[in-house]
């Protein structure tokens, strides 16, 4: 008898566990669906950027814009889904590669780190009234304020 | 005023000063938290605060101690605690500067130090080309590691390969001060990122005096101007990435009256390194080998010295999720390497001496095994094991030779008697900002 409970407690355990990573490997399939694009307050100026350059301006190594307005990139948290397909879809890295690259410019204090900010809304809303400001959004979340950079 | 800025910034022989000194850290990071909350609110202004803080308890097995008394019942005196402020007035002026405090054992006891404090002007800077100065304390470019060896979230583990990055005689290589110019190239074909330095070491600690003349001598050990360069190329975003680094570290000594050394002794510290690795989405390999030249000469009492040293690893990490990773090294260091074994060095010892200054003194071959759990982004939790034949790195001032044996031998800095096959286990907690 106190076999068999054991044996049940066991089974939600693993059950639970493949319920959890199911939903969050559908949850991660919807998303990418909904495209990312990288965007820019309309004062950059830009409309086709190399993707060598927008790893640059994301790895907070490019300082100005051609215009010479400085570069300044919005990013959501290392964890954030959307910050993850990002990187990954558009930047062709992974999330562990810029955390590195920024580390290393902040702890030695030769670079400055993105600004953070925590939701989608936050992003569109202080890209459209920041000058020079670079990051990400959804496809869907993308109005006028705002403009889109084709990555070439 | 100098002698004595460097006896606060440096020396911390004395009880109360030390407390004292990590009140005044605990104090000063606490402003700063509160100092980032007013910043955040403006951060566009080009201000930043960042920060660090770490606890690490240590249990090696054998008589060989490593951060404290790590054989006995453990030790928890590894603690790092940094913060740092940068102000970019304009996009091609920056000022940085960062205030760090560890405790290590007897190498580190926890002072405040000046890690890095520069001006960093970059005079010329397009989309594909930047070109710019450094004046002021630069952290050494030496390795993949170096830059940062004192942030545990930079690090692949608690303990940084020590063959490389050894942390017994590391003063010498964390910064210096003078003069950096630095370039990058960024193209489809891979950037190139190059910084060259004319600098003076520092070299005034008792650690870095140990390492060089093997005692506390009533002298001290003067930096003198040196020179270091780093050369990294990236293709792919920093999919491959490969460095080499190299550096010319020179000192000379100045001799206290009645001192047995001579003032003109020099000593010279030549390391170059080679780095590769290879990142993926699950997988980072990465591989480090080190020669290092060391030249003594000219000290009188103390026997010149010339030796070429040798190090490497292999390293591999493993993502098993974003927030959980796995490593896997094996880490090799020799002193010298026309002898690997260390029998040369044994046989030219007394033997009365043998215990003390054993060949496997000489060496040090350590598997690592290690997890790392990133619980939120500041916050980590880490545990590793280490198996260890040879105690080439294990810090002289950590593992002395007990008092008694020591005056019964007449040998003030007598090493103790270690053992050649060890384990050493490490836990620790980070947090930053």
């Amino acid at each position: 008898m106190v076999v068999r409970s054991r044996f049940n407690y066991r089974y939600r355990v693993v059950s639970l566990f493949f319920f959890v990573f199911g939903v969050s490997c559908f949850a991660t399939h919807t998303y990418a669906n909904d495209s990312v694009e990288a965007v820019t307050h309309p004062s950059v100026e830009l409309q086709n950027y190399s993707k060598n350059s927008l790893r640059a301006a994301f790895g907070m190594r490019l300082k100005t814009w051609p215009n010479g307005l400085p570069v300044r990139v919005f990013v959501m948290p290392d964890d954030a889904v959307l910050h993850t397909i990002f990187t990954k879809e558009k930047l062709n890295i992974f999330p562990y590669q810029l955390r590195a690259g920024w580390d290393k410019l902040i702890f030695s204090g030769t670079g400055q780190a993105p600004f953070l900010v925590k939701t989608e809304e936050e992003m569109r809303e202080r890209i459209s009234n920041t000058p020079g400001a670079i990051g990400y959004l959804k496809r869907a979340n993308i109005d006028e304020s705002i403009h889109v950079l084709n990555i070439e | 005023m100098k002698a004595y800025m460097y006896s606060i910034l440096n020396k911390q022989h004395s009880t109360p000063n030390y407390i004292m000194m990590y009140r005044l850290a605990l104090v000063v990071l606490l402003l700063i938290i509160v100092m980032q909350e007013v910043i955040a609110q403006q951060d566009v202004k080009g201000i930043q605060v960042h920060g660090f803080l770490s606890q690490g308890y240590l249990k090696s097995t054998g008589n060989n101690d490593v951060f404290g008394n790590s054989s006995g019942s453990g030790s928890f005196d590894f603690r790092e605690l940094g913060v740092n402020a940068s102000y970019r007035p304009l996009p091609n002026l920056q000022f940085s500067g960062q205030l760090l405090s560890r405790s290590a054992g007897e190498d580190s006891k926890g002072g405040i130090r000046v890690d890095y404090g520069f001006i960093d002007y970059t005079a010329m800077s397009t989309e594909s080309i930047d070109f710019g100065i450094r004046l002021g304390r630069t952290k050494n470019p030496l390795g993949f590691y170096n830059d940062t060896r004192d942030v545990p979230f930079t690090r692949p583990s608690i303990l940084l390969p020590q063959s490389i990055y050894f942390d017994r005689t590391r003063n010498l290589g964390l910064a210096s001060d003078g003069v950096q110019l630095y370039g990058e190239s960024r193209n489809s074909w891979g950037d190139l990122n190059a910084q060259f330095g004319v600098v003076f070491p520092q070299a005034s600690d008792r650690s870095t005096e140990f390492a060089i003349l093997q005692g506390d001598r009533p002298g001290d050990i003067t930096p003198k101007l040196s020179y270091i360069g780093r050369l990294i190329y990236e293709y792919d975003g920093g999919r491959v990435r490969l460095a080499v680094s190299g550096a010319q570290v020179n000192t000379g000594y100045d001799a206290s009256q009645r001192d047995n050394f001579s003032g003109l002794g020099t000593f010279q510290f030549t390391p170059i390194i080679f780095s590769a690795q290879y990142n993926t989405e699950r997988w980072s390999l990465t591989s480090e080998y080190a020669i290092r030249h060391i030249e003594r000469q000219d000290f009188g009492a103390a026997r010149n010295l010339n030796v070429t040293g040798e190090s490497y690893y292999f390293q591999g990490i493993y993502r098993f999720t974003p927030s959980w990773e796995g490593v896997l090294r094996y880490d090799a260091y020799y002193a010298d390497r026309d002898d690997r074994d260390g029998k040369n060095f044994a046989s030219g010892i007394p033997s009365t001496l043998k215990d003390y200054f054993p060949a496997h003194s000489r060496f040090a071959k350590d598997v690592t095994v290690g997890l790392r759990w990133n619980v939120t982004p500041s916050l980590m939790l880490r545990a590793e094991y280490h198996y260890i034949n040879g105690t080439g790195w294990v810090s002289s001032l950590d593992n002395r030779a007990p008092s008694e044996i020591r005056t019964q031998l007449r040998s003030p800095f007598l090493p103790a008697d270690t053992d050649q096959h060890w384990n050493l286990f490490a836990f620790q907690a980070s947090y930053r900002f």
